[in-house]
């Protein structure tokens, strides 16, 4: 996945002299292949994130197209003010690089986990919001930011989980959901997005449920989640990333309004980490690990059919 | 051709500080001088069109002092008297920060250290297009408490971005008192040379220093960012606003509307 994103990177800078990437003094090894390539239009600005999106602002007002990489818990958290004033309240082109979202730098600690960049970010008008899920939806997304006329934020949390699509993605089209695997009508239906989309699909697989990636959380399309809603049974989102702004508020806020239906928000419950270990511990520790995601599904399932058995 | 009179731009802020109820007077007369020199002299706008793409940028970071751009905005003939006398009507485009979406301003500021940031931007990107374009960009001395004006700093001497002229408003006074009581600057002609700048510290209501200045630092040390320490009076050109730190929050009422009028030496409308 990251791989897709270099090479993407790569493509747009050598085809468009405009392209330029900023970094915070971060991407060492990520960049080789930029840096080979594309030198001069490569720009270490120094760790120094908000002068950096705030110069990126100006770089695309006369003209050019930064893609401006960081850490998610820098950017966009440590300069959402920045993207919200310098960037967003201008539609600037920019396209801001969050990596490491969720707990890849588990054993760092908060200051370099993210799991608050969706919530600030979704709330920025005129920002869109990617997290791609695998190296082809990278790709996509990374083609859909560079098409758009104004400022996306990308996220991209774990990278190396495996493909969850077949193969390329011809284009991404805004806002929509992408049906990853067909299931049971009479269960829930799980969205999920960027690494959780794994997880959301080994464990469909044993439960024979539905599943769809969201490679966008801002916009989201209604008509989508909608749909989803019509045909299961109730609805589990699925993310590496508080369950308060992110995925799971955007699918709610839908469902309510349009299509009211149980959902099952799975994601960070409000808290920040407590210890360090390795990823797979952490997402333990936040109860994201398959198996306690399988079970808080197989629950849900459970209070659905005694709903539907009462009602009854 | 205007005048750009220091006096006529006095009135207008004070025309539109009185229509609007408004607060940030001082603000604004502390940078008069400094920006009616860059409009009559320096700034090259082809055919006075605020949005050519191969204008000067004037970014005015420090956004607290956007009515004294207003004024000069008006005199170039961008704002009409409409404009004046209807500053904070409802549904009215010009605010009392500086909002990029007004032709004729270029950054969204008044949240401080945010327009000197884009300001390297544009810098950094004009020169990588090879244009003579300049850049100015105005900061209060209060507004250097903000971190990301150092960052800006760093990066613009690093780049080499000699199309970039910082032009610090020394006025001595921030929100809730002076600068030396808040937090103190030290010595900021050192502080710029030894982060690279070309400097110089002149008085900042003094046109012909002005203009000397800025020709002076353009002419000189090709590969540097260019750096004016202006010392200015908060409230300059009426007596019982200058040094007065309650001019940033102090609304006029009939009265000192009239004194102030009076001391510019201007009475009644100004057309």
């Amino acid at each position: 996945m990251r791989e897709a994103f270099s090479n993407a990177l790569v493509r747009l800078a050598l085809a468009d002299s405009k392209v330029l990437l900023l970094t915070g003094d971060h991407g060492y090894s990520l960049f080789d292949e930029f840096r080979r390539n594309c030198p001069e239009q490569y720009i270490n600005a120094g760790i120094a994130e908000q002068n950096m999106v705030g110069m990126a602002a100006g770089l695309a007002r006369v003209g050019f197209r930064p893609f401006v990489y960081g850490l998610a818990a820098f950017v966009p958290i440590r300069t959402v003010e920045q993207i919200k004033l310098d960037i967003a309240h201008d539609d600037l082109p920019v396209v801001l690089l969050g990596d490491g979202a969720g707990f890849v730098y588990s054993h760092l600690g908060t200051s370099h986990q993210s799991t608050e960049d969706i919530a600030c970010t979704r709330s920025i008008p005129q920002l869109q919001v990617l997290s791609p899920a695998d190296r082809y939806e990278m790709t996509a997304a990374m083609d859909h930011a560079y098409a758009t006329s104004g400022p996306v934020y990308l996220r991209m949390g774990k990278a190396d989980l495996g493909d969850v699509h077949a193969g390329p993605i011809s284009s991404l089209q805004q806002g929509r959901l992408l049906k990853i695997r067909e299931g049971r009508a009479d269960q829930p239906g799980l969205i999920a997005t960027g690494s959780m989309v794994r997880a959301a699909v080994d464990i469909a697989t044993s439960m024979d449920l539905m599943v769809w990636s969201a490679p966008f959380l801002k916009p989201l399309d209604a008509d989508d989640v909608c749909a989803a809603a019509q045909v299961t049974n109730g609805l589990v989102t699925l993310e590496e990333h508080s369950v308060l702004g992110g995925l799971g508020a955007a699918v709610t806020e839908i469902t309510s309004e349009h299509q009211p239906t149980k959902v099952l928000r799975i994601g960070v419950l409000d808290r920040f980490s407590e210890h360090c270990g390795s990823y797979a511990y952490l997402l333990c520790e936040h109860g994201l690990d398959v198996d306690s995601v399988r079970k808080r599904i197989g629950v849900f399932c459970h209070s659905l059919a005694s709903n539907s058995i009462a009602l009854a | 051709m205007t005048t750009f009179d220091p006096s006529r731009m006095r009135r207008t802020v004070l025309e539109m500080a009185y229509a609007g109820s408004t607060v940030h007077i001082a603000c604004a007369f502390s940078i008069i001088e400094l920006l009616t020199a860059l409009y009559r002299n320096h700034l090259r706008y082809p055919g006075n069109d605020p949005r050519a793409e191969d204008r000067d940028y004037l970014v005015l970071s420090k956004g607290h002092g956007v009515m004294a751009q207003y004024a000069c905005m008006h005199e170039r003939g961008w704002l009409e008297d409409s404009h004046i006398q209807g500053y904070f009507k409802d549904g009215s485009d010009l605010k009392g920060l500086s909002d990029s979406r007004v032709p004729g301003l270029e950054v969204t500021s008044g949240s401080l250290g945010h327009g000197f940031s884009v300001g390297v931007g544009i810098a950094l990107g004009l020169k990588r297009k090879g244009t003579d374009q300049k850049v100015y960009a105005i900061v209060g001395d209060g507004e250097l408490n903000e971190g990301p004006i150092w960052e800006g700093s760093l990066v613009a001497a690093h780049h080499r971005l000699d199309n970039l002229m910082l032009i610090v408003d020394k006025n001595g006074f921030q929100a809730m008192g002076t600068t030396d009581d808040v937090l103190s600057l030290g010595d900021l002609q050192a502080k710029f040379s030894s982060f690279g700048f070309e400097t110089l510290e002149i008085d900042g209501h003094d046109e012909t220093a002005i203009d000397a200045a800025i020709r002076q630092l353009w002419a000189t040390s090709p590969n540097k960012p260019k750096a004016i320490i202006a010392r200015t009076v908060k409230g300059k050109g009426v007596s019982f606003m200058e040094s007065i730190n309650l001019w940033h929050y102090t609304r006029l009422n009939p009265q000192s509307f009239a004194e102030a009028l009076d001391e510019l030496g201007l009475t009644g409308a100004s057309k």
